[in-house]
């Protein structure tokens, strides 16, 4: 146990609860009466990394352990408290998580530059990586996606999409591909809490889930005016009126 | 006088609805009454599965928990008819939809799956790691077939997890945390995906736990998986949503996933449980 967590916890580990790290995953499970005594984003902490709730000595993709998979940072700790209040964002905590996603940010060396649609496509409609416990994903068979698809629609004329986030058909045909549209969609995938502080969107720069070649392949994807998520006729006058009968 | 009249009828009314509402109903009526009360998306989103729930696999698994229950079995040779489901000794019915809860003789709170596996080992004299007791998934296993019998007994009981003690409060609180709680390699949470009504992860739709008429159904576990042709429990699903997060495989009976439960069927209070399920 770090120094950091014996502060966390503080009073209610010191009435008696340091008994029972030794107890966490064998042997007869730890008495429950101390829990009264924490606050619940201490006791929640406290079943995750004392008391056995998780296999989190098994190995990750990337070198770590499980352990390191539910170890907080910021942005992670303040999302996770506005949304469970239910509350919506105010001003000053948005501007903080903007900043936070604005010091992360790290851009190609040789400038932001489209990659490959084609290989993007496949990125973008793979669910592969990461994955950790009964079926670990092994990186080494196949390189991790981005899942894309799991939350927004972007070929419009797959059908499997999810709606999560938004729509991003036509993404480029409506936004174009000038340097200040690479940038903004290079952002986004970087760390979208730039823009939409606490969004559900991960960070696949940050983090490093997509490499810097993936990422490019992705905006292809997106902007390149050849794409399949650029060739859906957009609505005219006409089309959105028989949509509307 | 006609209104003293029509109010002492609303109360005879309302008495006779909760009294209904306390009674055991077949899975496929409760999910009928909640898709007619209701639009939504998730509850109506796969047909033949609306269509099969009379014929629901799980039923079978549920008649072989049945006889489990009852026969004489481990090295004490003794039944799960004395097993203390917090509804007394051997009483199944509507003891499911009041689980997790808090239990004096252990002086814990558990959910199902851990109170079997109490009462296997401490009853029946079963060994911690005997595979009766060691093998949670699958339709054949004691403990999925125990699991869905005790379950499909509190069908069409309103879910009402007791949170009268302090602990089981506790554990409440500690759930919904971790529902909320972002973390690993792409942020996801629980409520990543489940705080918004009628949206889809690709083609599925996903319930909201802020909605009890589509929450009921989501938790309602044992259910048959169509996928992989089996049934499977409340911490089956818990693992299969850990391992789509990215995080770290939870663990059946542990006090997290016991939490989480405690926090999930407390979203779904007042609801009508439908069990056995079938799901996508």
């Amino acid at each position: 146990m770090t120094i950091d967590r014996q502060t966390a916890f503080g009073a209610a580990l010191a009435a008696g609860l340091l008994v029972l790290t030794s107890a966490a995953s064998a042997g007869p499970p730890a008495p429950q009466a101390a829990y009264t005594a924490m606050s619940p984003e201490e006791l929640a902490d406290y079943l995750i990394f004392e008391a056995g709730g998780f296999d989190l000595n098994a190995p990750t993709q990337d070198g770590g352990t499980a352990r390191d998979r539910m170890v907080q940072d910021r942005i992670q700790k303040v999302c996770s408290a506005i949304g469970r209040s239910g509350k919506a964002l105010d001003r000053a905590t948005a501007a903080k998580i903007s900043a936070l996603a604005e010091e992360s940010m790290v851009f190609p060396e040789g400038g932001i530059v489209l990659g490959d649609w084609k290989r993007g496509e496949k990125i973008a409609r793979s669910g592969f990586g990461y994955r950790i416990g009964r079926d670990t994903d092994d990186h080494t068979r196949e390189p991790p996606g981005g899942n894309c698809y799991a939350c927004h629609q972007l070929d419009p004329k797959e059908i499997a999409h999810g709606t999560v986030g938004p729509s991003l058909a036509n993404y480029g045909t409506l936004r174009g591909t000038n340097d200040a549209m690479l940038k903004h969609t290079y952002q986004i995938l970087y760390n979208a809490h730039l823009f939409f502080p606490c969004t559900t969107m991960p960070r696949f720069g940050e983090h490093g889930t997509l490499t810097a070649e993936q990422i490019a392949d992705v905006m292809a994807y997106l902007l390149d005016p050849a794409s399949p998520v650029n060739q859906a006729a957009l609505p005219t006058a006409e089309t959105a009126q028989a949509a509307r009968d | 006088m006609f209104r003293s009249i029509l109010g002492a009828a609303c109360v005879a009314a309302s008495l006779s609805t909760a009294a209904f509402a306390e009674q055991w109903r077949a899975p496929e009526e409760v999910l009928q009454e909640l898709i007619d009360s209701k639009e939504s998306a998730y509850l109506t989103q796969s047909e033949q599965n609306i269509m099969m729930m009379p014929d629901n696999a799980a039923l079978f698994v549920a008649e072989e928990g049945k006889v489990l229950f009852h026969e004489p079995r481990g090295p004490n040779a003794v039944s799960l008819e004395t097993c203390d489901l917090g509804k007394g000794p051997g009483v199944v019915d509507g003891a499911y939809v009041e689980l997790p809860r808090y239990f004096e003789d252990t002086g814990r709170v558990m959910d199902l799956e851990s109170r079997l596996v109490h009462c296997m080992t401490s009853i029946q004299g079963f060994a911690p790691d005997s595979p009766e007791v060691k093998t949670r998934h699958g339709s054949t296993s004691d403990m999925m077939k125990l699991q869905t019998y005790i379950a499909s007994q509190s069908s069409g009981y309103p879910w009402n997890p007791p949170l009268d003690h302090p602990l089981e409060k506790a554990m409440r609180d500690a759930g919904e945390v971790l529902f909320y709680r972002r973390s690993g390699t792409s942020d996801f949470a629980c409520s990543t995906c489940h705080t918004q009504t009628g949206k889809r992860i690709r083609a599925s739709v996903l319930p909201n736990v802020k909605d009890p008429q589509e929450w009921t159904k989501a938790i309602s576990w044992p259910a048959f998986s169509v996928g992989p042709q089996e049934v499977r429990s409340s911490n089956h699903r818990i693992q299969g949503c850990y391992w789509q997060m990215r995080q770290p495989q939870s663990i059946p009976g542990s006090d997290a996933a016991i939490a989480l439960l405690s926090f999930w069927t407390d979203a779904a209070r007042g609801q009508a449980a439908i069990l056995p399920d079938k799901k996508r």
